[in-house]
């Protein structure tokens, strides 16, 4: 039995990349699926809902594999703590992803023409959010070979300071939004005023679990 | 008759430093095979190389220490044919128990096991109080230091790898302008170990040429070695220093590994060097005591080592290593590619310092567990992914399960030889002291 062979047990940052990417192709799906949307492609909305499923279930097989890999005896980099709350907040990400395609597919809700362009820009500016946190949470690995610190974790830190005021515009969109929605509401039947509520919900959702698994990465940064 | 007695203890001498090399060696070279650094083939080549040039270079304080550090010659010297057969029994029976515990499937240390194995020796040979005690103390105590020496010494050396290249703005060019100064720290090191008061086996005792180099100068002479080496370091990496400037932060870092890589192999190089010249004692310190009463039918206190003796250890270190270390090598190379040259050079470092400085203190310690305390370390300064806590444990479950037990099977043997009266025979073969 050898001693050093025995030392080693798997890294869960490759791993936590590997997570990161996969929620990031969840989310990618959220601009298709608006726009199939505002082209009333009901067809196509079913056939991406099926695709984030998927894409989400995969994340969830790294996600269980990164906590499989991780018992107590492993001395860890971060803190165990910091490191399970990361992988929840990045996994609400696809969760919230995933509920948005549902929203959509479970009634056909036609988007108000006058409301279209707003709601475009919510969305963009959600997915703005999501993918400055993407950006930075693909450098885990960089991050563990300069072991969360000097330039490299300065740079992470810097791309992950913007997601708060990134996620404030996206709250101020979505209040404008509401209101917009409401100035025309005579216009809609309530069912239809629900399902809009329920998409700025799930949207407004990235926007939110995305900034809370950037203050994950920084407090891995800045703790150590 | 002589003849078959002498060979007999060769033998199990060989085959004590058989299993070293066959287990032990893959601990240095296996981060060198894992990152890639080096072809396998080469690995082992360096590694015996460097692990028979430990043996004899600075192989013989250690071996003194289980010579006569641990039983006290005089306790014996009216009987010096039980100490010629205490010794060939410790031999045999840390042989013995190295094998059993392989086969249970324990970590176990060829140091400890002989440790015990001489001392079991000397309280079943010639009762409790011919153990010293203070030095077997010291032995024990270096068991505990010697980790975590390399766990400090590997924790700093990493935070500053960090911080002098890994932290940059610029890594890629920080570990080109660093790659001298580590060369440097390194070939010090080992310089100073081999130099400073030693080599003893090739210059004669009171040459000029050891005059020169003891004291202060040794210092002196390292430093000038090493400077030569950082030199043509520098000749060697100057070219890459301005290439990949316009690569990305994280692009930058994945380069670093590749322009550290060769130091690693220089780095594990010494672990080798180092290991050769503290483990060889286990297989050859009962061999020259045996040789030596033998020879001269007395317990003599002033005799150097031979240097063949050394040879005889390194011969058998290299053996294993060309039969067995190349499966042991990639086993250990595949399970630590977690160990970048980054990690590894820090641990390396540390290692091969902590190791050395034992030797040339005449203590065996186990090079393995020093390895493991200076990984250890590396992940303290969180360098690594994920370290397995559990390896404390079964350090000091090794501990505990061999020094007893190869301490036992050495009575044992003693008192079985005593009774088939194994050392009125060997008593025979002595030439009889002069009183």
């Amino acid at each position: 039995m050898s001693l050093i062979g025995e030392l080693f047990g798997r890294s869960p940052f490759g791993p936590l990349v590997e997570h990161t990417k996969k929620v990031h192709e969840c989310v990618k799906l959220v601009r298709p699926l608006l726009e199939a949307c505002v082209r009333e492609d009901w067809a196509e909305i079913h056939r991406l809902q099926d695709a984030v499923t998927k894409l989400e279930y995969e994340a969830d097989v790294v996600k269980h594999e990164i906590r499989d890999h991780l018992p107590r005896r492993f001395f860890l980099p971060v803190a165990r703590a910091d490191l399970d709350r990361f992988l929840h907040c990045q996994d609400d990400i696809a969760d919230a992803a995933q509920d948005f395609a549902v929203v959509l597919m479970l009634r056909n809700t036609r988007i108000h023409p006058e409301i279209v362009e707003e709601f475009r820009a919510f969305a963009g500016q959600v997915l703005l959010v999501s993918e400055t946190l993407m950006g930075a949470a693909a450098e885990m690995e960089a991050l563990a070979e300069t072991s969360f610190g000097g330039a490299e974790a300065d740079s992470v830190l810097k791309k992950v300071g913007g997601l708060g005021e990134g996620e404030w515009k996206a709250d101020r969109m979505q209040r404008k939004l509401s209101q917009h929605i409401y100035r025309i509401e005579k216009e809609l039947d309530p069912i239809t005023i629900l399902f809009y509520e329920k998409m700025l919900g799930t949207l407004s959702k990235i926007a939110n679990a995305a900034e809370n698994t950037g203050d994950m990465l920084r407090t891995m940064i800045v703790k150590s | 008759m002589t003849w078959l007695v002498m060979g007999s203890v060769v033998a199990v001498c060989l085959y004590m430093a058989w299993t070293i090399g066959a287990n032990d060696v893959a601990n240095s070279m296996g981060d060198a095979v894992g990152a890639r650094c080096i072809t396998f083939r080469r690995a082992i080549f360096l590694a015996a190389f460097c692990e028979f040039a430990g043996c004899i270079l600075v192989g013989t304080d250690v071996t003194d220490t289980i010579r006569k550090g641990i039983v006290k010659p005089e306790a014996l010297s009216q009987v010096p044919e039980m100490l010629c057969l205490g010794m060939a029994c410790a031999l045999l029976a840390s042989a013995l128990w190295l094998h059993v515990a392989t086969w249970l499937g324990m970590p176990v240390s060829t140091t400890h096991s002989i440790v015990g194995a001489v001392a079991g020796l000397g309280i079943v040979a010639a009762g409790w109080q011919s153990v010293s005690w203070h030095r077997m103390g010291g032995i024990v105590l270096s068991w505990f230091i010697s980790p975590v020496a390399g766990m400090i010494g590997s924790y700093l050396l990493f935070k500053l790898i960090l911080r002098a290249i890994l932290g940059k703005e610029r890594p890629l060019a920080a570990s080109v302008s660093m790659t001298p100064v580590i060369v440097f720290l390194v070939v010090m090191i080992v310089a100073l170990a081999t130099i400073y008061d030693g080599m003893r086996n090739l210059i004669a005792r009171g040459s000029p040429l050891m005059k020169y180099l003891s004291g202060p100068r040794a210092l002196v002479v390292s430093g000038a070695i090493a400077l030569v080496a950082a030199f043509v370091a520098w000749l060697l990496v100057r070219r890459t220093a301005r290439a990949g400037a316009d690569l990305s932060l994280p692009e930058q870092l994945g380069r670093v590994e590749r322009v550290l890589s060769p130091l690693v192999i220089l780095t594990s190089s010494c672990v080798a060097f180092a290991h050769g010249a503290n483990d060889v004692a286990n297989a050859v310190g009962p061999v020259a005591a045996v040789f030596d009463i033998l020879k001269s039918g007395t317990v003599k206190m002033s005799v150097e080592v031979p240097s063949w003796v050394l040879a005889l250890g390194g011969a058998g270190i290299v053996l294993g290593l060309a039969t067995y270390g190349h499966k042991v090598i990639r086993t250990i190379g595949s399970n630590i590619t977690e160990l970048t040259p980054s990690r590894a050079l820090a641990s390396d470092i540390s290692t091969t310092a902590t190791v050395l400085v034992c030797t040339r203190l005449g203590l065996p310690i186990s090079t393995t567990h020093t390895i493991v305390g200076a990984i250890l370390g590396v992940g303290l300064a969180r360098g690594l992914g994920a370290v397995n806590r559990r390896v404390v444990r079964n350090i000091c479950g090794s501990w505990l399960a061999t020094v007893p037990a190869a301490a036992g099977m050495s009575m044992l043997l003693f008192v079985l030889g005593q009774s088939l009266g194994v050392h009125t025979l060997l008593k025979q073969l002595m030439p009889q002291a002069s009183p």
